[in-house]
């Protein structure tokens, strides 16, 4: 697993750079991020489809692999 | 409303503590109040708030055909070696998925959610991979036409083969010159070994149940996904938590599954992959001496556990960085898939090979890969609002590493527009990119030698291998649009397609597979989404949710049609589940009959044997079924323009599953049957659509009568076919009552009567079905259909309500039969009137006709007659079974009902209705002969506004 380290390195670093970097956000400015085009998954049921069309088809496992789909053997 | 608290709260807190640039601040919070009610604001930001919904989604799959074989084939005239095109004439694989879930929230702090998903595919995917001009393809029954080139009608699969080599292991042909009567060898390139499977369907369900507090969230959940041949059991456990005033959100999920495998190998390719003396996965292929179907069966199981990590970068801009880890072990092989071997004895070289042309005989192999899988990922993900166009702009990057040498990289990118008026549209484009498995080869080749004492060619196989396209390295770019549309009244629908291409040559740095392994597909789907919490607040008052059981007749979940609209402008939407089997005694009429008697009888179709050999065309079967299950699920749209009228649009989505049986005295096992005997038949995807105006004949507070005229739009498909018995060519039709439409317009009237007096409530309905055409595209038409019911409700309390119905059903049986499938004419002679046409007598030395040459008639018309007589024996082969006769189909039936009805009465579920009701048969006279019925159930959910 030689690949790993760094790529774990590197969010760590990201996200400890950005907790302190980053100006808060108060509750009130929060109207942008509220907005339904803002949502990490915008079309959670297209998606959810995409995924597995993906997972049928190519070798990397998604974000959730063990969740069902089936064989998808064909 | 107990969010709003929560906002006046926060501001409140806010304001007690000003910060120092006070004005600023006060007006900035006067400006945004509004905002802040907007829903899932206090969530934390990247985990909108799931408010209550219910969600249909329905997809179509399709892929593009694969690149033809072009084979060397020698005309019979000149000698001279060229390529000729086989055709490829099977259909690529399709899938078409419906997905249902409904999310619901159980208590302030408990929510739960449902899905249901159902796929159904079929069609030609690659088993393997070969040299093109290697035997793994073979040709099937050539012939040739006068001027000797050759006919072609197309290729079968797994046969055992040879090749030439260079000293590389490249793949050479042979080309032999018939003027020099030399033989050259050129380089061959690889191609797929094609192989089609009949309709399969696959089943999945799925629940969540969360609990949230505050600044957390847990939820478990579980499931099962059912497939003929893959049975998986899942369960997951998942934990959110927001940190720095929602700012920081960390999302941890763990999941396990188990899975069985179950898979019946295909007999044909079974000869040519498994014998006595080299046997693959010994311990998990059971061979059944009877029916000789040999079964793999195996398990395997998944862990996997991810790590997201979400942050609030400014006002509009949002970080997800995530990793995970899957760790797989057991079974973890494709069984349909199939490696070529070219094995290499230098003993036994052919004399007279030029130097670096090596021969290779080659067999196929089940594929073998490593027992255990670890996988890692690591994605990252910005999303940064775009104030000037009111957009957002997602960009992803997913980077996947895994123990078998498999490293791929995934770079997504979205633009979610906002158009205003509640639409948006959404391109996206996306770039993937893998390396090969350490053990993937599009062929192998190895070194082999006869075994000493049975002479047997023994193969020096690896411990793993592989010839699955998804293990190869290639790039795939694909690109989509999603449009949606959100309603004032919380409906939404979105539609959405995408494009993809797998192309060897998109491989990131190159180095990928050849391009023999290109393909693409498109993917369409189209989902209304249902906001019930936003319903309930409803715009217009919401007439008909509101209504109790104290103003509407209890209507059995069976009965279609049965209700209207109140007044203009309503709207309702609802969703009908139907399930119905057969199963028990085979009927003629309505008695009940021995196997014997249907074997001798039921089959008019079909053919018989006579004890001494004699064929008839009069009805044996050889083929049975145990039992027959059909489930529909249909969505009902409602509207009302005026008053009188309410137009309803029905879009139905079926599924059918029919397990058969070949009776123990017809079982041949030396015959490599497949296609009708191995196993049931399912067929699934888009039924008909029904289009329907019911029109108000009489209101009064307790007495109803209105008409229903509609038509049913021949959606779908009725040229469902099967994979064939013995080589890999579609062929012949499914059972007719296997199709998933009628394949014409349907005239459908109605009419109904509904009364209501106290708790009592009653109704009478006559309905029918009038097939507007004599036959559709595969040759037939289903029988025409009328029915009655009668029923009378009570209600028990006034949110639930008991029905009783009696129903009488006549249906007519099929007109027509389905078109002469002619899968089989290439293996056919053919009579050429030239080969009739000849003299009597001819000079002995030279061969020129002595006497007159004419045309021998009599020969001819045997010659045509025997032709014709073949076609009609393959036909009557093509339907073995009762349900492939178009007289065992209709009768007269007459059932009972029992049904509950429900409507939530309060709560944010409120005016939700369903209804349940078990259908009990009490006579049935079936036409010809036919399995008898067992109960059916239907559900229904309905919502008006």
């Amino acid at each position: 697993m030689a690949l790993s380290k760094p790529f774990l390195g590197l969010s760590i670093c990201l996200t400890l750079l950005c907790l302190v970097a980053c100006a808060p956000v108060q509750p009130w400015e929060r109207g942008n991020l509220a907005k339904p085009q803002m949502a990490l998954d915008p079309y959670p049921l297209q998606s959810s489809l995409r995924a597995h069309n993906y997972g049928s088809r190519e070798a990397a496992a998604g974000g959730n692999a063990a969740q069902g789909g089936g064989c998808g053997c064909y | 409303m107990q969010r709003k608290g929560a906002v006046v709260a926060v501001i409140k807190k806010s304001s007690s503590h000003p910060c120092r640039d006070d004005a600023a601040n006060l007006s900035l919070k006067a400006l945004t109040a509004a905002a802040l009610i907007l829903p899932g604001l206090f969530q934390s930001t990247a985990h909108a708030a799931e408010e209550d919904s219910i969600d249909f989604q329905y997809s179509h799959y399709q892929e593009g055909k694969r690149e033809g074989i072009n084979r060397l084939m020698t005309n019979s005239v000149t000698g001279i070696s060229s390529k000729y095109a086989i055709p490829n004439n099977r259909n690529p694989i399709e899938v078409d998925s419906l997905h249902g879930s409904a999310r619901i929230t159980l208590t302030d702090r408990i929510k739960f959610a449902f899905n249901y998903t159902e796929d159904t595919w079929s069609g030609a995917t690659p088993i393997g991979s070969a040299p093109e001009q290697s035997n793994a393809n073979s040709v099937k029954g050539t012939t040739f036409r006068d001027d000797g080139t050759p006919i072609l009608t197309g290729a079968s699969p797994y046969a055992t083969t040879t090749t030439y080599l260079d000293i590389k292991g490249n793949p050479l042909y042979q080309v032999f010159d018939p003027s020099t009567g030399q033989a050259s060898y050129r380089k061959d390139r690889t191609m797929h070994v094609m192989s089609y499977a009949s309709p399969e369907t696959r089943k999945q369900g799925d629940f969540k149940l969360g609990y949230e507090w505050d600044k957390a969230t847990l939820n478990i959940g579980g499931g099962i996904s059912l497939e003929r041949d893959y049975e998986s059991r899942f369960v997951n456990l998942g934990g959110r938590m927001d940190f720095n005033h929602k700012q920081t959100t960390v999302n941890l999920g763990l999941s396990y599954t188990n899975s069985d495998i179950n898979a019946v190998l295909d007999p044909v390719g079974f000869g040519y992959f498994h014998n006595s003396t080299d046997t693959q996965h010994k311990d998990l292929i059971d061979t059944n001496p009877i029916t000789n179907r040999h079964t793999l069966s195996s398990n395997r199981q998944d862990w996997a556990t991810h790590l997201n990590l979400t942050q609030v970068i400014n006002k509009d801009a949002l970080l997800e960085l995530g990793m995970g880890y899957t760790r797989s072990t057991g079974f973890l092989e494709n069984p349909y898939k199939i490696s070529w071997f070219f094995g290499v004895d230098p003993a036994t070289q052919p004399f007279g090979l030029p130097d670096g042309v090596i021969f290779a005989s080659g067999r196929p192999f089940m594929e073998q890969r490593p027992d255990v899988r670890n996988q890692w990922n690591w994605t990252a993900r910005w999303v940064q609002y775009m104030e000037s166009m009111d957009a957002a702009l997602h960009l992803d990057y997913q980077f996947a590493h895994d123990d078998w040498g498999i490293n791929a990289h995934t770079f997504a990118a979205d633009w979610v527009q906002s158009l205003g008026d509640g639409w948006s549209v959404t391109p996206r484009v996306r770039y993937y990119s893998q390396e090969a498995a350490d053990f993937y080869k599009s062929s192998f080749s190895v070194s082999a030698s006869p075994d000493p004492i049975t002479y047997i060619i023994q193969y020096a196989l690896p411990d793993n291998f592989s010839s699955d396209q998804r293990l190869s390295g290639y790039g795939a770019l694909s690109g989509g649009l999603t449009v949606s549309k959100q309603f004032v009244k919380g409906i939404g629908l979105e539609a959405g397609f995408e494009y993809y291409t797998h192309q060897s040559g998109l491989k990131l740095s190159g180095g990928g597979e050849q391009a023999f392994a290109d393909f693409d597909y498109w993917v369409a789907n189209a989902a209304l989404k249902v906001n019930l919490s936003a319903l309930g607040q409803g715009v217009s008052g919401g007439s008909y949710s509101h209504a109790s059981h104290d103003d509407h007749p209890a209507i059995p979940a069976g009965v279609l049609f049965a209700h209207t609209l109140n007044k203009a402008d309503d709207t309702m939407i609802g969703y009908r589940y139907m399930h119905n089997q057969q199963v028990g005694d085979f009927l003629h009429g309505d008695k009940a009959v021995s196997e014997q008697q249907i074997l001798a009888n039921g089959c008019p179709e079909s053919t018989r044997y006579d004890a001494d050999g004699t064929l008839h065309f009069d009805g044996g079967c050889s083929l049975l079924f145990r039992d027959m299950t059909m489930s529909m699920h249909m969505l009902e749209f409602m509207y009302a323009p005026t008053d009188w009228l309410t137009l309803m649009l029905m879009p139905q989505f079926m599924d059918m599953k029919m397990d058969l049986y070949q009776p123990s005295n017809l079982i041949d096992p030396s015959a490599h049957t497949f296609g009708h005997t191995t196993h049931g038949h399912e067929a699934g995807g888009i039924g008909d659509t029904g289009m329907y105006a019911l029109v108000k004949l009489f209101d009064t507070p307790q007495h109803h009568i209105h008409a229903s005229i509609g038509v049913s739009v021949p959606t779908g498909d009725v040229g469902i076919k099967l994979k064939e018995r013995t080589k890999d060519l579609d062929s012949a039709y499914i059972h007719y009552g296997m199709q998933l439409g009628s394949g014409i317009w349907d005239f459908k009237p109605s009419l109904t009567y509904t009364g209501k007096a106290n708790e009592w409530s009653w109704g009478v309905q006559v309905g029918g079905t009038k097939r507007l055409e004599n036959s559709n595209k595969s040759g037939y038409a289903l029988g025409d259909l009328f029915d009655t019911s009668i029923w009378g409700g009570y209600d028990l309390t006034h949110w639930l309500s008991a029905t009783v119905r009696a129903t009488y059903t006549w249906q007519g049986s099929i007109k027509g039969r389905y078109a002469r499938s002619t899968h089989k004419d290439n293996q056919l002679p053919t009579c050429n009137i030239a080969d009739f046409t000849y003299a009597d007598v001819v000079d002995p030395y030279t061969g020129d006709p002595i006497t007159q040459i004419y045309l021998h008639q009599a020969e001819y018309n045997t010659c045509l007659a025997i032709i014709e007589n073949a076609k009609r024996q393959n036909d009557a082969n093509d339907r073995p079974s009762p349900a492939d006769a178009p007289s065992n189909y209709g009768g007269h039936y007459v059932d009972i009902g029992f049904g509950l009805s429900a409507t939530v009465p309060s709560g944010s579920l409120a005016g939700n209705k369903l209804s349940f009701e078990w259908l009990q048969p009490v006579y049935t006279n079936v036409n010809g002969y036919q399995l008898d019925r067992d109960g059916a159930l239907s559900f229904t959910w309905s919502y008006g506004f």
